[in-house]
Order: C-alpha cells, then sequence, then structure tokens
C-alpha cells in the first residue's frame, strides 16, 4: 500500500508538468488551430532564461522565475502569434505541423545562440551545456520530509504541487469567471463568427498564445531541477503530454489538466509495476508512447476519423496541359547536367556531397506519397529507412548480394509501414501525425533495441555494389547511379498520379466521403499510400545507408524523421521533383552556410527553422512558390499591360480601370440607378445609404465570383438579393461583411470608404452579418450566447422578457435548440440593440414555413427599428412579403434591380433561368 | 505520359552506360585520392602536418564534448613549442562540429579528408561514428574515446585509451571491480548492485559488469537495464526498494550505475534519502565543472568515481605538465578541467607519439608501420601497446571520491590484468 501511495504522489509530480504543458496545448490549438510542436521548446528556452537569469547574472529565484513567467514567456507567446501562428491559422494541417516543428528546433538553438552572442560580450552568462542538479524555485539542495516509513516528499515536488494547484483555480476562474475567458471559448467554437461580432480573433489568439507561453514557461522553471537543460528532454516530456491534450480533446482544458495528473500517475505505477517486461529491452522506456498511442486510438472522436479535411487546397497547377517538354525539360536539364558535372567540375568532397542529396531526395520523395498524394502527415519515416537497412545489413551479413538485400529491406520497410497503417489510419490529420509520432519512438526504444537486428552499437556494414563494370564505390558513379533512380522513381510517381489509382488517392485526399461513395474504398487507399510510401522510404534507406557504408539503430531517429519532414515540405510535397531540390538542399545548405556565410552551428538551425513564416506564406513550399509566383506576375504584367494606355486620357475614378478591362460593360448597370429613390421617404435622405457596394469584383483563387456588382440599402430598408445557385449571393454577403476582399470596386458604410476593412472593424461600424447557417456558438450556453452581444445583464433580462423560451434554457448549451430557436437566438441580442446594418444569409434555410415566417417577422421588426437589410435568399416566396427593394443576382451580376412593386413574374424567371429569349 | 517516361528512361540508362565506362576506365585510380600511390603524404609538406578534429560541440541533449578542442590543442601547441614532429609543425584545423547526429559526423569526415585534405583524424569524440567507415577507406590515421565499436577493429583508427567495448573473446577492463574491493578491503563476500538503462547498450553494460565484478569475487546482487532511458524518472523509488532489499533481503555492499549524470544524481540522491549507507560509484562524474551547483555536490558527495586516466589531483609530473599546457592553451587563463580535454590531449599525444617514432619520412604508410608495434609506460593513460589497443582497453584506471566539494583520489592510478569476456 505506501507503494501505492509513493507511486501516486510523485507521479503527480511530472503529472503536474503534463498538466501544464497539455494545458498550453489546448489552448493554443483552440486560438489557432494548431498543435505547438514547439511548446516543449518554449519550455526550454524558458528554462534556459531562467537559469541564465538565476545562475548566470545572480538574481534571486523567485524575482527570475516570476519575471519568466509573466512578462518573458508571454511576450515570447506574443511574439511567435503575431510574427507566425496567426497567419498558419489559415493555412494547411501540413504546413502548420512542419512549421512548428521548425520552431522546435529553431528555439533552443535561437537560446544558446543568444547565451553564446552574450558570453562573448562580456555577460556574466553560464554555459548552457553539460549542467546538472540545477536549483529551481526552491532550496537548492532540495529539502525532503518523511512522511510516513518509506513516503518522502521533498521541497521542489511540493512546490510544483501547490503551484499546479493554484494555476488549475486561476485557470478555471479566467475561463468560467472572465469576459476575456467566454471570449476565449467563443473563439474555440466558431472562430470566423467571432470576428463576425466584432470581436477580434486575432487579438484573441494573442491572448490565448501568451497564456499558453506562460504555463509552458511555469512548466519549464519547475521542470528545471528534474530536467536540466535539455532541449530534447523538455521536447519528449512535451509528446508526452500531447496524451492528456488528447484526452481533452484538444477543446477542454479541465479534461486535460487532469489528464495530464492521471497520465503522470499511469506511467509511474506501470513504471514501478512493469516487472513483468523485464525481458523486452525497452519496455520501460517505452511506456509513455505506448500510453500516448493507445490514448490517441481510444479517445480520438469517430466523428473525425473520416480523416483528412481539405483544408489546403492544391495550388493552381500553371503547367496542366502543357507539353512534356515544358514539364520536365527544366528537370530533365537539371539532372543530365548533373551528370555530366559528376564528371567534369565536382571534386569528390563535392561528388559525395551530391550523392548523398540524391540518395537523401530518394527517402524524402516517400513524403510525396503519403503527405503529397494522401495528405497524411507521417513522421515515422526514419523508421522506415532504418527497419530497411538494418534487414538488408543483416542479410547482406549473411552473405545476401545488394538487390536481393535491397528488395528484401524494402519488403520489410513496406510491411512494417503497413503494420503502422492499421490501426492508426481511422485516425485523421493531427491524430495520424502525433499516432506515427509515438510508432517511431516505440521502434526506436524497443524494436530497434533487438540485437539480432540492431548488431550492438556496430550496426551492419552495407558495401556499395558493384554492377557489372560499374563500382558504385565510387562516389561519382554511384551519384549517376542516384540520378537514375532518382528520375525513374520521379516519372513513376508522376505516371502513379496519372493513373485511375493515382485518381482515386486524390479523390480520397480531397473529399473521403464522395470518394467513398464513388465506390472508392477510403481505408484500402489510404492503406496503399502509406505502405507504397513506406516502401519507398525503406528503398531510398538502404541507398542511403549503402552511401555511408553502415547503418546503426541511432542513425535514424525519430526526431531525425521530424526534421526531414520539415525540409522536404518546406520545398513542396505535391511533386517528386521538389522532393529532389528537398534532398539537394538539405544536404548542400549547411555545407554553404557554414563555408560562406556563418561559423556559428546555431545560426542555420535557426534559419532552417524560420522556414516555417515562409510556409505561412506559401503553403505549398518555396518549389511551388516559384512557378505561381512567376505566373502571378506574368498574368500582373498581362493585365497591366492595357492598362496603361488609356489612363493619359485623365485619372479615372478608382477602380474603373480594373474592373472595365476584363469585363463587358454590365447589363444591370442602368438597371441598378433606380434602386436609388426606391423608397424614398423612410429612409431619411440626409443619412444617405448605410452600406453600399459599388461595382464590386470578387472571387477566389480559382476565378472570379462577382463580376462588378452595385447594390445600395439604406436605414430602415429592407434589400433582397435573390438568385439561383451559384449567382454569387454568399459572396456578396462576405464581401459586404468583410470576410472577402473586394478585388475592385468600394464598399462604403454609411458613406464612409471601408474597402480596406477586415470583418472586425466592420461589425464595429454597425454591419453585423448573419451567416448561413446559425449564427451562434453551439457549445456556449444561451445565457453565455447572449452574453457576448450584451454584456449588461438588464439587457438580456430584456431578452429574457421578450423571449421566454430563452429564458427557460439559458444554462442549456445552444447547440442542442431546434433551428428555428437557434436563429431565434442568433437574432434576439439584435432585436435589442439593432445594428445599423444587419447581411442575413439565407436567413430561412433549413427552417419550416411556420419558423421562417416568424424569422421574417424579427426581421421587418429590425427593419422598423431602423436597420438597413440586406436579406440573400434563394427562394423568393417568402422573403418577396417582406422586402423593400429587390436585386436579383445572375452570373455575379445584378441583372435587375427595383422596388418590389416592380417586381414581375417574368423577371424572376428570367434571374433564375437566364436571359435565353 | 508513357512515352516521356520511356524517353526519360531511355536517356538516363544512356547516362549510366556512359558513366559506367568512364567509371571503369577512371575509378580505380581515382577512387581514394591520392590514397593509392606508394607513399601516401596527404596532408604532410616540407614543414607541417595537418591535422583535423571531430567533435560533438552543440548538441540538443545539453551535454557537450567541446572541451576536447581544448585539450587537443594544447597538446599540438606545446609539440610544436617543442620543435614540432620530427621538424615538421602541426597545423591543427580545429575540430568540425558534429552535433551528435551522424549526417554530420559523416560529412565533417569528408570534408576534412577530401577538402581540406589532412594526414590525420586527431581528436574525433562524438556519440556517433558514422565517419569511421569512410576514414578507415581513406586511410586516414584517427584518434579518438574508444567508447564506441568503430575504435576496435579498423586497421587506421585508434582508441587514446585503446578501445573501450568489450568483444566476446577480447578481454574486460577491471579498473572498476578490482578499485571497488580495496576500498571494501577485500571483494570476497561483498555484494554489489549495478543498475543501467533500460536499451540495448544497457544490457550490454549489465553483461560485462556482471562478469567481470564476479571474476573480482563479488556476488552481484542486482543486475538490471531497467530505468528509462530518454526521460530521467522522477521517482526512483521503486528502483530503490529492489535493490535494497536484492542482497537477500538486505542492502547490497556497493551500488554501481552505468548512467549518465542526470540519472545518478537521481538515484544516488534517492538512495541516501532511504538511509543506504554502502557505497556508490558511477564512471561518468568525473567533472569539477559538477561542483559548482549544490544540488549536484550533495548528491553526489561521497561517490567513488571510476577514470580510466590520471586523476586531476595527481602530483605525477605530466599531470603538472597537462595542467601548464591546458592553461597556456587556454590563453593564459585558469579553466576548470574535464575529463574532454584529457580525451583530446590524449588523443592527439597518442598521434604526436606515433609520429614522432615513424620518423622524418611520413607517410600514411611509415605511420602505419610505427604505430604496429608502438609501446610505451607512465603515460597519463598508463602503459600504451598498439595494436593491442585496437582490440582492448589498456586497463589502466583510478577511483575518485567526492568529499566536501572537492575530489580526493581513493584507489591510485594503476593498471589492472584484464580478464578474457566471455
Amino acid at each position: 500500500m505506501g507503494d501505492l501511495l509513493v507511486f501516486v504522489l510523485s507521479g503527480l509530480v511530472s503529472g503536474a508538468l503534463y498538466a501544464l504543458l497539455a494545458t498550453g496545448l489546448v489552448l493554443s490549438y483552440s486560438a489557432s488551430g494548431l498543435f505547438n510542436f514547439a511548446h516543449g521548446a518554449t519550455a526550454y528556452l524558458c528554462a534556459l532564461t531562467f537559469y541564465e537569469l538565476h545562475s548566470g547574472l545572480g538574481w534571486p529565484a523567485v524575482p527570475a522565475a516570476l519575471l519568466v513567467v509573466f512578462v518573458l514567456a508571454p511576450a515570447l507567446g506574443w511574439g511567435l502569434d503575431r510574427l507566425m501562428f496567426r497567419r498558419l491559422a489559415r493555412v494547411g494541417e501540413t504546413a502548420q505541423i512542419v512549421a512548428t516543428i521548425g520552431l522546435l528546433v529553431a528555439l533552443p538553438a535561437a537560446g544558446l545562440w543568444a547565451v553564446e552572442l552574450l558570453a562573448d560580450a562580456g555577460a556574466p552568462v553560464k554555459p548552457a551545456e553539460n549542467q546538472f542538479g540545477l536549483p529551481g524555485v526552491g532550496p537548492s539542495p532540495a529539502k525532503s520530509w518523511q512522511l510516513t516509513e518509506g513516503v518522502g516528499v521533498d521541497s521542489d515536488q511540493l512546490i510544483t504541487w501547490v503551484v499546479t494547484a493554484l494555476v488549475a483555480v486561476a485557470l478555471w476562474v479566467l475561463m468560467r469567471h472572465t469576459r476575456i475567458g467566454l471570449l476565449l471559448r467563443a473563439a474555440v467554437d466558431n472562430r470566423s463568427l467571432t470576428e463576425l461580432r466584432g470581436i477580434s480573433a486575432d487579438r484573441l489568439s494573442s491572448v490565448a498564445w501568451m497564456i499558453a507561453s506562460a504555463l509552458a514557461g511555469l512548466a519549464g522553471v519547475l521542470a528545471t531541477p528534474l530536467l536540466g537543460l535539455s532541449a530534447h528532454d523538455f521536447t519528449l516530456f512535451l509528446f508526452v503530454s500531447a496524451t492528456a491534450a488528447v484526452i481533452g480533446r484538444f477543446a477542454s482544458v479541465p479534461l486535460a489538466f487532469a489528464g495530464g495528473l492521471g497520465l503522470g500517475v499511469l506511467q509511474n505505477l506501470v513504471a514501478g509495476y512493469a516487472s513483468f517486461a523485464e525481458s523486452v529491452t525497452g519496455f520501460r522506456t517505452a511506456v509513455p508512447f505506448l500510453i500516448l498511442f493507445g490514448g490517441l486510438l481510444v479517445l480520438t472522436r469517430r466523428a473525425r476519423t473520416a480523416g483528412v479535411a481539405a483544408v489546403d487546397a492544391p495550388p493552381v497547377d500553371h503547367l496542366a496541359g502543357a507539353a512534356w517538354g515544358r514539364r520536365w525539360g527544366v528537370w530533365a536539364a537539371g539532372a543530365g547536367l548533373l551528370c555530366v558535372a559528376f564528371y567534369t567540375v565536382t571534386t569528390p568532397f563535392w561528388s559525395g556531397l551530391l550523392a548523398q542529396g540524391l540518395a537523401v531526395a530518394l527517402v524524402f520523395m516517400s513524403f510525396t506519397v503519403v503527405t503529397g498524394l494522401g495528405a497524411m502527415v507521417s513522421l515515422a519515416q526514419g523508421t522506415f529507412v532504418t527497419g530497411a537497412a538494418l534487414v538488408a545489413g543483416l542479410l547482406m551479413s549473411r552473405g545476401w548480394p545488394f538487390a536481393a538485400a535491397l528488395a528484401v529491406g524494402t519488403c520489410a520497410a513496406a510491411l512494417l509501414g503497413a503494420l503502422v497503417a492499421l490501426p492508426a489510419l481511422r485516425l485523421g490529420g493531427r491524430s495520424l501525425a502525433l499516432a506515427t509520432l509515438a510508432l517511431a519512438f516505440l521502434a526506436d526504444q524497443v524494436l530497434f533495441q533487438l540485437r539480432w537486428l540492431r548488431n550492438g552499437d556496430t550496426g551492419w556494414s552495407i558495401p556499395r555494389p558493384v554492377i557489372g563494370p560499374v563500382d558504385l564505390s565510387d562516389d561519382r558513379a554511384l551519384g549517376v547511379a542516384l540520378v537514375v533512380l532518382v528520375a525513374l522513381v520521379a516519372a513513376g510517381l508522376s505516371a502513379l498520379r496519372g493513373s485511375p489509382s493515382g485518381r482515386a488517392m486524390l479523390a480520397v485526399r480531397s473529399a473521403p466521403a464522395a470518394a467513398a461513395a464513388s465506390g472508392v474504398s477510403v481505408l484500402r487507399t489510404k492503406l496503399l499510400l502509406f505502405t507504397l510510401s513506406a516502401g519507398l522510404a525503406g528503398f531510398g534507406g538502404v541507398l542511403y545507408a549503402s552511401y555511408n557504408t553502415r547503418i546503426t539503430a541511432t542513425d535514424f531517429t525519430a526526431m531525425t524523421g521530424l526534421v526531414w519532414l520539415a525540409v522536404v515540405v518546406a520545398a513542396g510535397v505535391r511533386r517528386p521533383q521538389y522532393a529532389v531540390v528537398a534532398g539537394l538542399v538539405y544536404a548542400v545548405a549547411p555545407r554553404l552556410l557554414s563555408d560562406y556565410v556563418t561559423e556559428s552551428a546555431h545560426l542555420p538551425v535557426i534559419l532552417f527553422g524560420l522556414a516555417g513564416l515562409a510556409l505561412a506564406n506559401d503553403p505549398d513550399g518555396y518549389c511551388a512558390a516559384v512557378p505561381v509566383r512567376l505566373a502571378r506576375r506574368r498574368r500582373a504584367r498581362a493585365a497591366a499591360g492595357p492598362g496603361p494606355s488609356p489612363s493619359p486620357g485623365g485619372t479615372p475614378p478608382p477602380a474603373s480601370g480594373a474592373r472595365d478591362s476584363g469585363v463587358e460593360p454590365r447589363d444591370g448597370g442602368p438597371g441598378a440607378e433606380p434602386a436609388v429613390p426606391g423608397r424614398g421617404g423612410a429612409g431619411e435622405s440626409p443619412t444617405g445609404p448605410a452600406l453600399e457596394l459599388r461595382g464590386v469584383t470578387a472571387g477566389y483563387d480559382g476565378g472570379l465570383v462577382l463580376h462588378g456588382i452595385d447594390l445600395v440599402v439604406r436605414r430602415g430598408e429592407i434589400l433582397a438579393v435573390l438568385g439561383p445557385n451559384g449567382a454569387g449571393k454568399s459572396t456578396a454577403c462576405r464581401v459586404a461583411a468583410g470576410l472577402l476582399p473586394a478585388d475592385a470596386g468600394a464598399v462604403y458604410v454609411a458613406g464612409r470608404d471601408a474597402t480596406g476593412e477586415g470583418a472586425v472593424r466592420r461589425s464595429r461600424a454597425g454591419v453585423v452579418l448573419a451567416p448561413e447557417g446559425r449564427g451562434i456558438f453551439p457549445s456556449l450556453t444561451i445565457e453565455e450566447n447572449l452574453a457576448l452581444h450584451l454584456p449588461e445583464a438588464d439587457a438580456r433580462a430584456c431578452v429574457y422578457e421578450r423571449f421566454p423560451r430563452l429564458a427557460e434554457r439559458r444554462g442549456v448549451s445552444a447547440g442542442a435548440l431546434s433551428g428555428g430557436e437557434q436563429q431565434m437566438l442568433a437574432l434576439a441580442p439584435l432585436l435589442q440593440r439593432p445594428p445599423a446594418v444587419l447581411i442575413a444569409d439565407e436567413p430561412s434555410l433549413g427552417l419550416a414555413p411556420r419558423v421562417a415566417q416568424e424569422v421574417y417577422a424579427l426581421l421587418t421588426e429590425l427593419r422598423n427599428a431602423g436597420t438597413a437589410l440586406l436579406l440573400v435568399e434563394e427562394k423568393a416566396a417568402g422573403i418577396l412579403g417582406v422586402a423593400d427593394t429587390v436585386a436579383y443576382l445572375s452570373q455575379g451580376r445584378v441583372s435587375w434591380c427595383g422596388p418590389r412593386d416592380e417586381v414581375e413574374a417574368d423577371r424572376l424567371t428570367e434571374a433564375y433561368l437566364g436571359r435565353g429569349t | 505520359m508513357l512515352r516521356p517516361i520511356r524517353t526519360l528512361a531511355a536517356a538516363a540508362a544512356a547516362i549510366a552506360l556512359v558513366s559506367a565506362c568512364n567509371s571503369a576506365s577512371t575509378g580505380g585510380t581515382s577512387a581514394g585520392g591520392p590514397g593509392g600511390g606508394p607513399g601516401n603524404t596527404r596532408g604532410v609538406s616540407a614543414d607541417s602536418i595537418k591535422v583535423g578534429g571531430i567533435v560533438s560541440m552543440t548538441t540538443a541533449s545539453g551535454y557537450s564534448k567541446k572541451d576536447t578542442d581544448l585539450g587537443a590543442r594544447a597538446r599540438y601547441l606545446r609539440a610544436n613549442a617543442e620543435g614540432g614532429v620530427n621538424g615538421r609543425t602541426i597545423e591543427y584545423l580545429g575540430a568540425e562540429d558534429d552535433g551528435q547526429d551522424p549526417a554530420k559526423n559523416m560529412a565533417a569526415a569528408r570534408k576534412l579528408v577530401q577538402q581540406d585534405k589532412v594526414f590525420a583524424v586527431s581528436p574525433m569524440s562524438s556519440v556517433t561514428f558514422s565517419g569511421a567507415d569512410f576514414l578507415e577507406q581513406e586511410k586516414v590515421p584517427t584518434f579518438g574515446w574508444g567508447t564506441l565499436p568503430s575504435f576496435c577493429g579498423p586497421k587506421y583508427i585508434y582508441g587514446f585509451n585503446g578501445c573501450l567495448v568489450p568483444t566476446p573473446g577480447g578481454t574486460l577492463n577491471q579498473t572498476w571491480p578490482e578499485g571497488i574491493g580495496r576500498i571494501l578491503g577485500g571483494a570476497q563476500g561483498r555484494s554489489v548492485a549495478v543498475i543501467a538503462n533500460d536499451s540495448d547498450a544497457g544490457k550490454f553494460g549489465i553483461r560485462t559488469f556482471q562478469q567481470g565484478f564476479t571474476s573480482a569475487g563479488f556476488k552481484v546482487s542486482y543486475a538490471k537495464a531497467s530505468v528509462p532511458g530518454t526521460a530521467v524518472p522522477s521517482d526512483w523509488s521503486a528502483y530503490v526498494k529492489e535493490i535494497l532489499s536484492s542482497n537477500d533481503g538486505k542492502a547490497p555492499d556497493a551500488v554501481v550505475s552505468v548512467m549518465q549524470t542526470p540519472n545518478n544524481i537521481g538515484l544516488f540522491t534517492a538512495l541516501k534519502r532511504s538511509g543506504y549507507k554502502g557505497l556508490l560509484s558511477d564512471p561518468t562524474d568525473y567533472d569539477p565543472g559538477l561542483l559548482a551547483q549544490d544540488a549536484t555536490r550533495q548528491a553526489l558527495d561521497g561517490i567513488h568515481v571510476l577514470l580510466q586516466f590520471q586523476p586531476f589531483e595527481s602530483d605525477d609530473p605530466k599531470m603538472v605538465q597537462f595542467k601548464a599546457d591546458i592553461k597556456a592553451a587556454a590563453g593564459g587563463k585558469d579553466v576548470p578541467l574535464n575529463m574532454h580535454m584529457m580525451t583530446g590531449y590524449m588523443s592527439a599525444d597518442l598521434f604526436v607519439s606515433i609520429a614522432q617514432k615513424a620518423g622524418k619520412d611520413l607517410t600514411v604508410e611509415s605511420f602505419q608501420a610505427a604505430a604496429q608495434n608502438f609501446s610505451d609506460t607512465g603515460t597519463l593513460v598508463g602503459d600504451r601497446a598498439l595494436p593491442k589497443g585496437q582490440k582492448d582497453s589498456f586497463g589502466c584506471g583510478a577511483l575518485v571520491q567526492l568529499k566536501n566539494g572537492a575530489y580526493e583520489v581513493s584507489v591510485p592510478f594503476k593498471c589492472y590484468e584484464p580478464i578474457p569476456f566471455k
């Protein structure tokens, strides 16, 4: 019993640290939707700062800790959010994962570099290497007390417990009882809706990152006596605490907190009682990762199993349909030149370096398969490489020829890939990435500890093959052979992409449900991709090992796999050629940097980490960015070409030049003007239009949707915009609300040009968008939903008076309401405090006719209160009863606009069916 | 789509064919660079010898060996001050930082040989040595800390105090068991517990020390590779409890840890807190830098640390010389000494000694010939003998005890008779 108590008590120490880290993970995930792999690195950086302040500069421990936790760590979080995370929130998941992996290596390097520079400048800092038994906040050495026989605590443990408990209470108060907590929870629920409500999600994101960083800083300071100054240990610690974040489903702070505590205890119990597994080398070491993997399998929500959301839309392929020569000419020429260079200009050293780059490129191309084609993030590629190379080495030591060993090694890696994939595939995105990471660590710690497989630290010799007259032990011959192999694999992958299976893979990538409906087995396709990728990684791995002429079990670890992924994604994973560029850059860049730029070992690592910043701008990598940017510039030049010639005539009003260049004069133009005097009287002319869109052109990356529309809404007027599916109604709403910038034209709010303003500023200027669907936060209660708009209790009381149904259920989460009630909840606070402009996108969507009528009644009430309403509907029937002015939208143009009385059935039909006759 | 692929394949095949002929005709002679000729004088000029080094300096684990570079520099400075090696000064290029990364280790080896064209690599001290095969193939004499298997067997690679990875059929260094036996006043009837990390390397360590202690006469009451290898446990009670009852329900006379410093701090603190009064020992914590932290000083107080070179506390004239050399290399400052400096210094020393013996006509071949029956006695790592040192450890060592914040020699430096490793 005493044992159990000791295990639980001391388990709570690491548990408390897990809890702090996991809470920070959940908060930052909620705020910007990205899993921060660099969270442990942040903790490390804070621990390092604390150490330098306390031991180096001689500050007392408590002020140093307070400064780190309350000032420096939040400042770091704020800075990173401003520079990086905020922008990353809008790109795909892969780029997000990779950017934070970059930080994971860059932050510690930056810290160490700073220490180095300070030391050179003569500051009294201490070296950060080889430091053990560092003091924490409490006395050092720690005081210890014997509670009962065999049960003791020390001061460091006690401090960790007390501080963590205080933090738990403080977080609870913050999240549940402050406005900022309410806003944070709202942003977690629906980020874009918070923006529409005039709450800057960016600012919330900053707050969340600051809190998360402060928690990481706290964990760092508390963990200093335990972990010392090992960035590696901090990162491992973070990976373990990810389990707790999974328990909290990346959304619930209390669950993650409790999960962290439980995890520490569980880990201790397993380690304490795992004597049954003593014969399995590495089992105890692997316990945290077993828990992580198991936790992911059990706890990841079923609803997400559909897998990967297609957040990252593929970039436009500018060479689609171009001739072979244009698509491949550059690459083929490059390969040819490289081959020639091997035998002419490159020195032996550079030949070796390039050959190494090509060997790595083979491994890197496996990312093109799994991440590029499959949109799955695998962090276990290093494992496949090691596995294949070890198997091949083992066989070659038994006298097998190189080719046979290569084949078996490749198959072994593919098999391992399939084994990894089977349990992991039903997870999507971030969970899959974490699961593969857990498996990679498991392989490092258990599988590759098998003596017969690893052959101790000696590993296996993998001599380079001799094929007929070609002896590949010459780096140049190996280089040329690798160029050939790389070209073959690249061609094969491109062919695969164009084949029916490749199309099935792309289908599964972009829409798993639709793919399944078309008879493509999602699971089988993903399994195939994963297996293929693992096999390819293994194939490359054996060749890489033969470049090194040896493989040992520690050559390519789980952490290597992480860095590889970052290097490949930074270059681009959509095409195999990019992986080749990544491989060559990976081999050559460090040497170039150290020869020509800096001797410091830290700076290249920092630069590499900052590649994440570039990803925020070009999520498809620098290789893909080059053609895209070139094409954009070409297009811009082409667009600008005809522009200057008419302009000398006089300075045209803004936007007219661009608008008219591509689009013929609008048919709706003359019709739109009469709308101005539409209702006349009620509008009270001195106010002018409350919202006006003038010649707005807008669209998405793929093409234009709105081709110059004009719309005007006045105070106390309802403008109904009708049109068929795809006419551009929702796009018009988004431009009006500031969610989507106009390519040309202008948006005026109360006569003021608001074209450049985003959703938050528009909302603050009184332009409110009720988006398609329901404009509510489903996991907040009714009370909290109302409080977001009406902070004062008496204002809410008025709402409850008006809507007794909401009052009865004020503690119920809004997601539990019926559709009509939800729409009611969305409109109720607006009635209490009418906005200047309300833009409602299909307010009657999915509502029963009777309920829809109630909603229209509420909208009419708003109009009478003076709000200008822009209503968009697909079905004309209901809305015509309340509208004052009607505009027809078809194919991105206003085809007719006028008072409701002039609406004729013919026109209506025409608007929907086009102006055929 | 298919046709272009065929074109590509054909083009590739053509290139392959061309390169095949090319490499067949030229590969044989140029493969090893200047390594093929009868007298390989890469890096040797009339008045200088070019030498490089590879050391793990920056790492993510917080463990750095960067002072190895300073140690080597100190030894070369003295050699040059004394007139060089047979009239040639040693041009030490400094150590490449491999960052504990196998790929960088390999790249560093290639750079030193192919770009800088060094005659030898000394020191090479890292946790990984993936450049070993390349250095061996290019015939580059390499000297370093023989904790990795690559220091055992290859012809051109030498450990400064021998090969420290026992191989079955080879021998075991008995410094540790014999030394602890001396402190305890004899090994007979004494029991010892050995603990290591839960990894293949840990298991191997357990195997060797179990045999070593047993054959010295100890009863090994506990020998387990059970401590998780990656993160330091926050709780040691499970291990402590097991160790303290391993000797038929009683505590063993000595506890020996084959782990790194952070683990040792945790384990020893926990053992002391639970009232253990026996002997504690480990092979890693001889670093005066550790004494800077109160917590470490307290945790390690009373510990006997194994080292395989003359302790800094000894007043051997060679040690006095070592300290003076280090001080000179550090620009006249008194820097705290550590074992990495000794690694670098003695790696350089072994290289210089062999090069001295190779004579005026220095080539790789003459150097290797001189190494073949090289031996001397009374150095800071004891009696050196080659090629025995490429298979076994030199078998010398000492124990020091940390007492009240200072190390004291508890068993003086001595060479022991090794035992066969089964």
